[in-house]
């Protein structure tokens, strides 16, 4: 049964998911260039340039970069997919993670020197925010009773009454995942680029395209974490959730307008210290009372 | 039931017998026939016994002989004679005095305290035995027959007129396997402690193989240590003389979980026993040093036998555990603290032997930890880590070990090209890395099993301990895999000399792998469950099978693309990478540098040693559960009843 | 419909210009001209770019890196000389080692002359050159398909 939903979810996450996430980027750069006094692009624009993208030549530095990248997007479709069908959270997780190995990977196979440094501090980026996604898991578990997404359509108020710190840690590290300043030290989407451009040195044309898909997707999947947690059994709760996931998603513009980049230290250690302090005393919190 | 006994009694004894013969085998083509055949057998015999008693709960064999317990003592005078010898030798008192006390400590138990207590079911097998035996038995054999082809390339790699050891190393390997049946099989703790001593002498002996100063140095290291596990296991057994009356592991265990009072002290002695031979912090160094021997040495010392009788006795002793706090305490912190530590510390070692080691002193940390909380789901999931530890880790030493005499290092920095220079041995490697620490593998399937249990019985601290851990094994890990897949232009492929009984034991360990993560959930239902069935009458799994198999399809794809999916010839334009500026050689990454000159560019991979140093945290670890463990001894010896 | 007109990225290379040009090119891409309404981005990455905007001549030094640059990048690409120098080698066009305007080295889609180049003239010319770039596109989606 479990895997049936989970087929069908990732069927229809492979469609909206990249649809919904297209949107958000667009606004993102338009709410960005109005933050900056311009005027910016069209809405749309995310998805002019992904089409131009897959428009383009087909080349490659090797064989096994597009292979590892289309692994990449297939399983960050596949973690949505086990998400929005209300499957296992600790399993997305697990999932997303597998996806961003792949993506390392194929960033350290072009043997680029640029390259190989956007991979290793993506690396370092999913250590420092590795520990509070899974306390995030678990934290999880404690508040709803199960793993299961879908188990908040069944409680009386939504988990963020009980691990409102866990959520403020989150949102922390989702700068971090949402790769925006002043945490974009891998890979960054404005034009001040870190090293000429991080993982996706050697990508180009398709390979590209399907970068920028994954990363609509990724984003997707993190607002819907967000809004997860103010869902409760009230039907109402979903459009409250989608205006604060609205809300933080601005939250998130306006941080990536406004602060500059930090050094790898400042990043690993904020990380890990709001990981140890928001979910260990949240996880503690709810084990013990 | 007669002929699972007989099969048992075969295993003991059959891998003895080879290794007396092959102690009188010098040359290579008929030892090569021997250890082939041998380990076949035995892999056989191993797996015809776990067939026919899948789902088996705890089965007793009557079976008691006086001239065992003999021979028995014998051995423990032995090898307490062939230490003091080498001790003498080489001048370290500290062995020989260690050695000294335990054979008088067991003369005494043998022939004062332990008249009139006997055992008559001496032998027993249960569903963990059996995941056990079929470790050993085809881990450890593909071990000895990967091993031929090494110590061969090995002793051509010596220098001119060195002495050849091999007939002594390869029977010291059958011996291995031996003990490690002795230990999961005897119900009789005093033939298990025999197994016990047999291990450590025999790891002493492999790890001084080449007989260089720092061999000596780091098997008296190993030897000392273990020593004092052995002592630990020696007050286990007075105090089961002493105070609980039997030499019956499962007696003892049974008596255990209804009062676990009486038998405190004498978990808490075995489960030192347990940590100093699962090598966790402060008992780590043994490991590390280990690494000086011959590459199948550390793959058998890791995976299949040595530390896993370290965490095959801790799980046994689990259902204890988890009524006896003071001991309980004790080997979770000290697991979970290791584990945490370790995983730390292999983010700044380059030496791929080095990563390993300390890999796998984290993992079996985390199975001390499983075990500390015991209960059921906790179990289950030590029960697969154990399993997939043994496989992936195995792998992962065989594929360093060729890797090392082809490319001339065992520095993660030197694999750079691996993916081109020896294609099909860097997707085992990549194989083994993403089975240690990604979903959908077995490991991150039995660490999610793991976080539920910590999460079931509140264990905040080992369930923080787990995330940061979890995040530190992604990061040495994936740098690793980082460095494997680089690939650039048409390097020489060196992998075609090659031996091919490598090829063999490294595919048979690749395969096990793939199988053992797709069918987890069948090895769960016919293996893992009924010993935790048996134990705690509950199942223990607590992930949806659903999800499992999910995973499963996950490895499908993952395994697929990696041997099938990658590097096969596209039509796509080839371009070459940006090195911004005028490429000189591009796939050597030099170019044309503002002088004019040649720059190459150069990446090395980031191991962070102002963060994770040892030199910063391996203190901090060995004083903690140092104190930890005395402390725990402390309260054992007050909590336990004493007799005198 | 080709969407190469709807996102083009540049890439800027400075060939040896006395950065009069380089001024007024970044000049164009700031958010006082808001070169994203049209979708330009300046990429730092030759793979990622579609518009090469090249400012100064071509001399013995540079034609390599110019050359490099232009390999790198995909196609359909267009390159577009900024500012006189780059279109003839302007003043310098007779110094020992100047070889001429960017067309030494690789083929050039557009030329928008100045000294410097003025940030009108820029936007012309890259709407010249996307226009360039829209056939181009068309091009190579006809050969995908002949071939």
């Amino acid at each position: 049964m479990t895997l049936l939903t989970t087929l069908i979810g990732t069927l229809l996450f492979a469609v909206a998911g990249p649809v919904v996430g297209c949107l958000l980027a667009g606004l993102d750069r338009v709410i960005s260039a109005r933050m900056q006094g311009r005027v910016g692009p069209p809405v749309l624009q995310p998805y002019y340039d992904v089409r131009k993208l897959f428009e383009k030549e087909r080349v490659s530095v090797n064989s096994v970069e597009g292979v590892y990248v289309a692994c990449a997007l297939l399983f960050a479709l596949l973690a949505g997919g086990i998400f929005f069908s209300g499957g296992n959270l600790l399993m997305c997780v697990f999932v997303i993670t597998l996806s961003s190995l792949f993506f390392i990977m194929a960033a350290y196979s072009t043997r680029s020197p640029y390259a190989e440094v956007g991979a290793a501090r993506e690396t370092l980026q999913v250590m420092s925010y590795e520990p509070m996604v899974l306390l995030m898991a678990v934290a999880f578990f404690q508040a709803a009773n199960s793993f299961d997404v879908a188990a908040v359509l069944r409680l009386d108020h939504p988990i963020v009454c009980t691990i409102w710190l866990v959520f403020l840690g989150v949102l922390f590290i989702l700068t971090i995942k949402l790769r925006k300043s002043p945490f974009d030290l891998a890979l960054s989407h404005h034009a001040h680029q870190e090293i000429v451009r991080g993982v996706t040195t050697e990508m180009s044309g398709p390979v590209l395209g399907m970068v920028e898909i994954m990363h609509w997707c990724e984003n997707v999947l993190f607002m819907g974490w967000i809004g997860m947690f103010f869902v409760w059994a009230n039907p109402v709760s979903i459009v409250i959730a989608i205006l604060i996931v609205a809300l933080v998603y601005f939250l998130e513009i306006w941080i990536d307008n406004n602060f500059a980049r930090v050094k790898w230290q400042f990043m690993f250690k904020s990380a890990w210290l709001v990981a140890l302090i928001a979910g260990g005393v949240n996880v503690a919190f709810l084990a013990f009372l | 039931m007669e002929f699972s006994f007989g099969l048992i009694g075969f295993l003991i004894v059959f891998p003895l017998i080879v290794a007396a013969v092959l102690l009188f085998v010098r040359q290579e083509a008929p030892r090569r026939v021997i250890v082939c055949a041998s380990g076949a057998v035995i892999a056989a015999a191993s797996v015809i016994l776990v067939v026919m008693n899948l789902g088996a709960g705890c089965t007793l064999m009557e079976f008691e002989s006086m001239a065992l317990d003999f021979v028995c003592t014998g051995i423990s005078v032995a090898i307490a004679a062939v230490i003091i010898w080498f001790a003498v030798r080489y001048k370290n008192l500290l062995a020989g005095v260690l050695a000294a006390v335990q054979v008088v400590g067991t003369l005494i138990l043998e022939f004062t305290f332990s008249h009139g207590i006997e055992v008559p079911y001496g032998l027993y097998f249960d569903s963990l035995s059996l995941l056990m035996t079929f470790i050993i038995g085809v881990v450890g054999s593909g071990i000895c027959i990967y091993a031929l082809g090494y110590m061969e390339d090995f002793q051509a790699h010596e220098p001119e007129g060195a002495p050849d050891r091999r007939p002594l190393f390869f029977a010291l390997m059958f011996v291995f396997l031996s003990a490690m049946y002795v230990i999961v099989f005897s119900n009789n703790m005093e033939w298990m402690f025999t197994g016990w001593e047999v291990t450590t002498l025999c790891s002493f002996l492999l790890i001084g193989y080449t007989r260089t100063d720092e061999a000596i140095k780091n098997a008296f290291r190993q030897i000392v240590m273990n020593l004092a596990g052995g002592l630990g296991f020696l007050v286990a057994l007075y105090c089961c003389a002493l105070t609980v009356g039997t030499f019956s592991f499962y007696e003892f265990l049974v008596i255990g979980q209804n009062n676990p009072a009486l038998t405190t002290l004498a978990v808490t002695a075995l489960a030192f026993a347990g940590i100093t031979k699962a090598a966790q912090m402060p008992f780590q160094t043994w490991l590390l040093g280990a690494m000086v021997a011959p590459t199948p040495t550390s793959a058998l010392l890791h995976s299949s036998t040595m530390v896993k009788a370290g965490v095959f006795m801790l799980v046994k002793l689990a259902p204890v555990l988890h009524v006896s706090p003071a001991p309980s305490i004790m080997v979770m912190l000290v697991g979970g603290i290791t584990f945490v530590l370790c995983s730390f510390m292999a983010i700044s070692q380059s030496n791929a032997k080095r990563v390993l080691a300390y890999s796998t002193i984290a993992n079996l940390g985390l199975i001390c930890a499983c075990a500390g909380v015991g209960t059921a789901e906790a179990v289950w999931a030590a029960c697969f880590l154990i399993l997939f530890h043994a496989v992936a880790k195995s792998l992962l030493f065989l594929c360093v070990g060729t890797a090392e005499h082809h490319i001339g290092s065992r520095d993660i920095e030197d694999m750079d090209l691996l993916f081109d220079r020896m294609p099909r041995l860097a997707r085992f490697m990549m194989l083994g890395i993403m089975c240690m620490f990604i979903a959908p593998f077995g490991m991150l399937l039995a660490k999610w099993a793991t976080l539920v249990s910590f999460v079931d019985t509140r264990q905040v601290a080992l369930i923080v301990i787990l995330a940061f851990g979890s995040a530190a094994t992604f990061m040495f890990w994936a740098k690793w895999l980082g460095k494997l897949s680089g690939i650039a232009g048409e390097p020489e492929n060196v992998e075609v000399t090659v031996k091919p009984t490598e090829w063999v034991a490294l595919l048979i360990m690749a395969c096990l792998l793939v199988l053992a993560c797709v069918f987890l959930p069948l090895v769960s239902t016919v293996l893992v469950e009924p010993y935790v069935a048996s134990v705690y009458g509950v199942l223990g799994q607590d992930i949806s099978t659903d999800n499992l198999w999910l995973s499963s399809i996950c490895v499908v794809i993952v395994v697929a693309v990696l041997f099938a999916g990658v590097g096969a010839k596209q039509k796509c334009r080839k371009v070459d990478v940006y090195l911004a500026g005028i490429s000189r050689d591009n796939e050597g990454r030099a170019f044309q540098n503002s002088l004019s000159g040649t720059t190459q560019a150069t990446t090395r991979n980031w191991y962070m040693e102002s963060v994770f140093g040892e030199a910063r945290i391996a203190p901090v670890g060995v004083v903690f559960n140092s104190l930890i463990m005395v402390v725990a001894f402390a309260v054992a010896f007050v909590v336990t009843p004493m007799v005198f | 419909m080709a969407f190469a007109s709807k996102s083009p990225w540049v890439i800027h290379y400075d060939g040896s210009s006395c950065n009069g040009c380089d001024i007024e090119v970044l000049a164009t891409l700031c958010p006082g001209f808001d070169g994203e309404r049209f979708g330009v981005i300046n990429t730092g990455n030759p793979k990622h770019a579609d518009i090469f905007l090249v400012t100064g001549s071509v001399n013995e030094q540079n034609i390599g890196v110019i050359k490099e640059i232009y390999n790198q990048m995909l196609e359909p690409k267009v390159v577009v000389a900024c500012g006189i120098c780059a279109c003839t080698g302007g003043v310098f066009h007779d110094c020992y080692n100047v070889l001429g305007g960017v067309d030494a080295a690789i083929p050039v889609d557009v030329y928008a002359p100045g000294c410097a180049v003025r940030p009108e003239q820029l936007i012309d010319a890259i709407v010249a050159g996307v226009a360039a770039l829209d056939e181009k596109s068309a091009a190579l989606k006809a050969a995908r398909k002949g071939a």
